[in-house]
Order: C-alpha cells, then sequence, then structure tokens
C-alpha cells in the first residue's frame, strides 16, 4: 500500500557513535527506514535501544554520525543549529512524554506558542489555538494553567500545540508514558484520529508493544538496528 | 518571532520573580543615583566657579595692551609698539576671533549738583558694544550717530562723593544724590587744568578752569548697588564720537594719554592704549591670546585661572564619578548573577521553546531584552532618587552657605539621558553572557531532565 505514496522521511545508513569514557557505544548502528506521507508509524524497542536517539535525529535534535537523514526533501545532518530550529518551526510538532507545557502560560497561550515563534499575530494565533483545544476536546479548560488540569488533559493540550502549526510530521516522544492506561488510549485514539483526518504524518517513539498496535506500521528496534517491520494487520493478529 | 511577543515575553519573566527582580533593580537604582549624585556634585562645583570667573571679567574676553613697564625685557629707550587701526584689523583677522575693538580710555570728572565724581569713558567700537552682553535698564547702548552720550555701569554712582562735606559713599554709604538718567552731567576732560586752575603755568601765565560739557546719558546697566558683574563700574561710549569729542577739547594739545612727538605735538592719529577681544568660545582663548602675544603685545585672560579650575573640576569629577562607578558595576555584577539563576530555573523551558522552534536569535534577544528592563527600570528609579537627593542637597548646601552655592549639584539634561543610557547598557553588557549561553544550550539535555 505503500508503495504509490510520496515519502516524507528518509533515512539512509545512520550511525550515532557516544563516547562513553573509553568506550564507544553505537546508539545507531546502521539504520534504514523510510516513512510515507499520511502514516502513523511506532518505533518499539527496550530502554537502550536506541529508540529515542533515532527520534532526536529526525527531528534534528541531535547530529547524526554518520548517514542521511531526509525530510521533506531537506537533508538534515548538513544543517546548521539555526536552520534546524527554522525547520522545526516550519514542519515539525512535538509531543513530549512529559507534556513541557509553559507553567506560566494557559492552556491557550501553550498552544499558540509555536505560533508565536512563527511571528502570527496574536489574534490570529488566538483564534487557531481555540480551534485547535476544541478539537482535542478542551473546550472548558481554555484560560486553565498546566497545574489546574489532570494529566490527560495537559496531554491534549500538548497535542494541539504539536498540530496547531499544521505540520508535516508529528513526533512523540512516549506521549502516553506519564498517563494511566485508560487515559492512554483515549490520548492515542485522539491522535489517530486527529492525523488522519487531517492527512498528518505522525512517529511516535515508545516501549509499550500493547501502544505501538495503535500504528500503521511498527518498527521494531534493538541494539541500534531495526530488526523488524510490522503492518497494523500482522501485529495484531501475532498479538492474539 | 514579533518583537512585541519578545518584549511580553520578557516583561512576565521578570514578572514571575518578582522579588529577585526587584532586588537587582534595586542595585541599579543605587548605582545609577551614586553615578549621578556623584557627577551633579562635579557639574555643580564647576558651574559655579566658572560663574564666579565670569563676574571677574568673562570666560571668552581678552585684554590687550602695549603698557611697556609690563614687558620686562623691552629696555626704556625702545618705542613701544603702538595700538592704532591697522593693529585692531590685525587682530580681527585672528581665528576665532568674534569681537575686536580699540578701547580708548578717558579719565574724567563729573559733576552734578553738589556732587563730583572720577571716572574713566571706555570708547568702543558699535559691535564690540552689542556684543557685550550688557543688561540694559534703561535707555540703551552708545548710538553710533556721532554725538557723544554715556552708558553708565550699575555701580558708577558709588564713584560720586559730596565736594561739599567731602563725604564718600563708602564712608557714609549713603547712596550720593545723583541721578545720571534725568540730571545733566558736566563733564571736564580736561582734568589737569581742573586741578592746577588758579596756579600759574611754566610760562607765567595763570591757568584758566577748563570748560565743562554737559554730556547726555543714553543708558543704565541693569542691577542696583549691591550687583557686582562684569563691567558694572564702567562708563562706555561711542569710540568715535569720543574720539571727536577729545580732538573738540584738546584742539591741537596733546591729549592726556595721548603719545607725544619729540617737539612735543600730538600725533595725527589716536593711538589706543587697550584691545578689548572676544572670542567665540573659551577653548581657543588660550590659541588667540598666544597669537596676540606674538605680535608682541600684552594679552590678558582668565584662561589660565579657567583651565586651572577646569583641570581641578575635570579630577574631582572623575573621583566623584568613579566613586559612583563602583557601585554601579556592583549592581551589574548583580544582574549577571541574577541572569544566570534565571537560566539556570528556566533550563527546560529554554529547551521546550528549542524544540518548539524559537528562533536562537529571539532566545538571545528575550534574555537581553529582560537584562536591559532591569537596568532601564532601575535606571529611571534611579534617576528620580537622585533628583530628590539632589534636591536635598541644594537645599541644605544652599542655606548652610548663604547663597554661595545656589546649585552644588547640577543636573543637565543630558546627565539624565546619559545616564539612563548607560544603566540599559550595563544591563544589557551584564546580561550578554547568560543570554548567549541560554542560546547555546542543548535543547536535548534541556528537556532531558526528568
Amino acid at each position: 500500500m505503500g508503495e504509490m505514496r510520496e515519502p516524507v522521511i528518509q533515512v539512509k545508513n545512520l550511525y550515532k557513535v557516544f563516547r562513553v569514557g573509553n568506550e564507544r557505544v553505537r546508539a545507531l548502528n546502521g539504520v534504514d527506514m523510510t516513512i510515507y506521507k499520511g502514516e502513523f508509524c511506532a518505533i518499539v524497542g527496550t530502554s537502550g535501544s536506541g529508540k529515542s536517539t533515532m527520534l532526536n535525529m529526525l527531528a534534528g535534535l541531535e547530529k547524526p554520525t554518520k548517514g542521511e537523514v531526509i525530510i521533506a526533501g531537506q537533508h538534515l545532518e548538513k544543517m546548521s543549529e539555526n536552520q534546524l530550529v527554522k525547520f522545526r518551526r516550519e514542519k515539525v510538532g512535538f509531543i513530549f512524554q512529559s507534556f513541557n507545557l509553559l507553567g506560566t502560560m494557559n492552556a491557550i497561550e501553550n498552544v499558540a506558542l509555536p505560533l508565536t515563534f512563527r511571528g502570527v499575530n496574536k489574534k490570529v494565533r488566538e483564534e487557531k489555538a481555540v480551534k485547535m483545544l476544541k478539537l482535542v476536546g478542551l473546550p472548558k479548560h481554555m484560560k486553565h494553567r498546566p497545574n489546574e488540569m489532570s494529566g490527560g488533559q495537559q496531554q491534549r493540550v500538548g497535542v494541539a500545540r504539536a498540530l496547531v502549526l499544521d505540520p508535516e510530521i508529528i513526533f512523540a516522544d512516549e506521549p502516553t508514558g506519564n498517563l494511566d492506561s485508560n487515559t492512554s488510549a483515549e490520548v492515542l485514539k485522539l491522535m489517530r484520529k486527529v492525523v488522519q483526518e487531517q492527512n498528518q504524518t505522525m512517529v511516535m517513539v515508545t516501549h509499550d508493544n500493547h501502544l505501538a498496535g495503535f500504528a500503521d506500521r511498527i518498527f521494531h528496534i534493538i541494539d541500534g538496528k531495526i530488526v523488524k517491520v510490522e503492518n497494523r494487520s500482522e501485529y495484531k493478529e501475532e498479538e492474539e | 518571532m514579533k518583537y512585541f511577543d519578545l518584549l511580553r515575553m520578557s516583561a512576565s519573566n521578570l514578572l514571575r520573580r518578582k522579588l529577585r527582580t526587584a532586588l537587582t533593580v534595586l542595585g541599579v537604582i543605587i548605582g545609577t543615583a551614586s553615578i549621578v549624585v556623584m557627577v551633579s556634585l562635579g557639574l555643580g562645583l564647576r558651574k559655579s566657579s566658572l560663574a564666579q570667573i565670569e563676574e571677574y571679567g568673562g570666560l571668552t574676553t581678552i585684554n590687550v595692551n602695549n603698557y611697556s613697564w609690563y614687558n620686562s625685557d623691552s629696555t626704556g629707550d625702545e618705542e613701544p609698539k603702538r595700538i592704532d587701526d591697522a593693529v585692531v584689523a590685525e587682530m580681527a583677522q585672528i581665528p576665532h576671533v568674534e569681537v575686536a575693538s580699540p578701547l580708548l580710555d578717558v579719565s574724567v570728572i563729573a559733576k552734578q549738583g553738589a556732587y563730583e565724581g572720577w571716572f574713566r569713558i571706555q570708547g568702543m567700537n558699535q559691535e564690540a558694544l552689542q556684543k557685550m552682553d550688557i543688561d540694559i535698564a534703561e535707555g540703551e547702548l552708545p548710538p553710533a550717530d556721532g554725538n557723544l552720550q554715556l552708558f553708565y555701569g550699575n555701580q558708577v554712582i558709588t564713584n560720586f562723593y559730596n565736594a561739599r562735606t567731602n563725604e564718600y559713599y563708602w564712608e557714609t554709604m549713603e547712596v550720593p544724590d545723583v541721578d545720571l538718567m534725568n540730571e545733566p552731567v558736566f563733564l571736564i576732560f580736561d582734568t589737569d587744568a581742573y586741578y592746577q586752575a588758579g596756579s600759574t603755568d611754566g610760562n607765567g601765565q595763570t591757568i584758566l578752569p577748563p570748560k565743562k560739557y554737559i554730556i547726555p546719558t543714553c543708558g543704565m546697566m541693569a542691577g542696583d548697588l549691591e550687583t557686582y558683574k562684569e563691567n558694572c563700574n564702567s562708563v562706555f561710549a561711542d569710540i568715535d564720537a569720543l574720539k571727536a569729542m577729545l580732538k573738540k577739547v584738546f584742539k591741537n594739545k596733546v591729549i592726556p594719554g595721548q603719545p607725544a612727538t619729540k617737539s612735543g605735538k600730538p600725533y595725527k592719529e589716536l593711538y589706543y592704549e587697550e584691545v578689548y577681544i572676544r572670542v567665540d568660545s573659551m577653548d581657543h582663548v588660550k590659541e588667540v591670546q598666544q597669537a596676540i602675544q606674538d605680535m608682541g603685545f600684552n594679552a590678558n585672560s582668565n584662561a589660565e585661572w579657567m583651565e586651572q579650575t577646569q583641570s581641578q573640576m575635570g579630577m574631582i569629577q572623575m573621583v566623584l564619578g568613579g566613586i559612583g562607578a563602583v557601585s554601579l558595576f556592583v549592581a551589574a555584577i548583580g544582574i549577571a548573577n541574577t541572569m544566570m539563576m534565571s537560566i539556570y530555573e528556566r533550563t527546560k523551558e529554554i529547551g521546550i521553546i528549542k524544540v518548539l522552534g524559537c528562533d536562537l536569535g529571539n532566545i538571545r534577544s528575550m534574555f537581553l531584552l529582560e537584562a536591559g528592563f532591569i537596568g532601564f527600570f532601575g535606571g529611571m528609579a534611579g534617576l528620580i532618587l537622585s533628583e530628590i537627593i539632589s534636591a536635598v542637597i541644594n537645599s541644605v548646601v544652599g542655606k548652610a552657605s548663604g547663597g554661595y552655592y545656589e546649585q552644588l549639584s547640577y543636573i543637565p539634561l543630558w546627565l539624565i539621558l546619559v545616564s539612563l543610557v548607560f544603566a540599559v547598557l550595563v544591563g544589557m553588557v551584564a546580561g550578554f553572557f547568560p543570554a548567549l549561553r541560554a542560546m547555546k544550550l542543548s535543547p536535548l539535555a534541556a528537556i532531558r531532565n526528568e
């Protein structure tokens, strides 16, 4: 089903080597992957498998040691930090494990923050933020500060903040790691729904096999290498 | 990012930590106030000493003369260098000279009623008279219509004494009953003849009392008898009118004070003993004075006095300003410290906004603005504080010194502007390295701290 679609993320022969004392640790050891537009992908692995490093590479938060990362036609490995910031501002939405909302701002302001960085007018960006908050089901919490909301609500605000830019790709780093299982499922369903509606691409990193089951395709990563790629249908069968 | 949003974010970050911001601002307030007050003291001292010099004959005037006794190296039989119109014109050509006027000095005796006074009339050209900044109380400056009219300084009246009682003003402190403006004043130009009248000269002829002339008054200088200022004791006249008068009075005789030929006859031309010169600014007085001395004349000004005062005041100002600067420096360290703390606290937040795509330059500007705000508000409040301190100093010292220092602490507009800009700059410089640090913070390290 993927052959007809245009690739949004292409990773070719990616290596990342950390130095720990005298030892060299290969966090990523020759990764190749392609993610197509409109896909919801999950990268699954145990802790220390290199999945978070992978995500950081894709989002341009870390520089690869070797290899290519091409996102929306742009080579991330060749960009300066300023260009990377600009790239994230224009193309990427980010959902964090610990929500990472700014405590001094209310929900609207938090959601509107990426638009602020883009230099959008206050009126326009708040309108958009309100729209996004309604979309994620928080019409009554517009003026609430993060500490006045539950974890699930906070992560909904986080989702709204990632989506408000209308980004090409959304990265989610253990988005439900701090939530209970019921809320996790709710948030993931919401993410799925929104991504499908808006035909966006999403890459999620998780260690939870069950949550990975919400994705279209699942990449299994062990010791810095992708060992298996499954479609959802295959994955479900396996699980059952 | 829009500039207004940047401002808003910086301001709200400051407001989040009100107490710490207030304490840091307080440091800047004290620093700014101490610099401003110290410098204002220096400026006030300088101002009052310059005003003092001005009272003693102006800051930009040079007095030129050819008194040969002044030149120790010239021998007695040498002809002194005479000052005529050509020499004056030459002096007027020296760069920075604004006014050059010959000064024709004539001693006269004046009479009105029972009172008699002795003073000197100073004949000057129109340009010099106009530009001497004389405050006129009544009438006008000596006109150029060729008729001799006199303009009196406000203290000239004290030169009159009662000829019948021989009482002088400074003995009795009674103001002489002389009205120079409205009553006629009789002038005697040939003072020698006046004192010798009745005796016989070398040829055995009795000397006749000299003729008296009524010379009209054209104006009076502003101020009462107590007001001491430049020229308050002078009597001015138009030089051409004065020359014409002298020629009429003395006819073919030698005018007192003028040189004579070897046979005792007067020269055709009148020579001057002094030249009044005004320079465009006090910075050039020294230079013009030197040029005139090179021409072979004596030139006196307050330049040296002034220079000495200036350098003294400059030193005082530096010392005072230095003391103030130390406290502003301490305040700058306070700002840097506050900013560093704030960055440590906000490491995570900075990481988040970096991941969300906030421009690196914007992050730097945000922190610089915060530091600048601290400097600005500290500077503003510091200025208000220094105005208050300055007012207190002035009222206390003004009373204690009996009005000698009317403004010991003087805060001009430029000092206000400069210190405000300086406070903002100090804030920004102190905040610069913290801001760079925030900018370079790795977004990963920033968001990873669980």
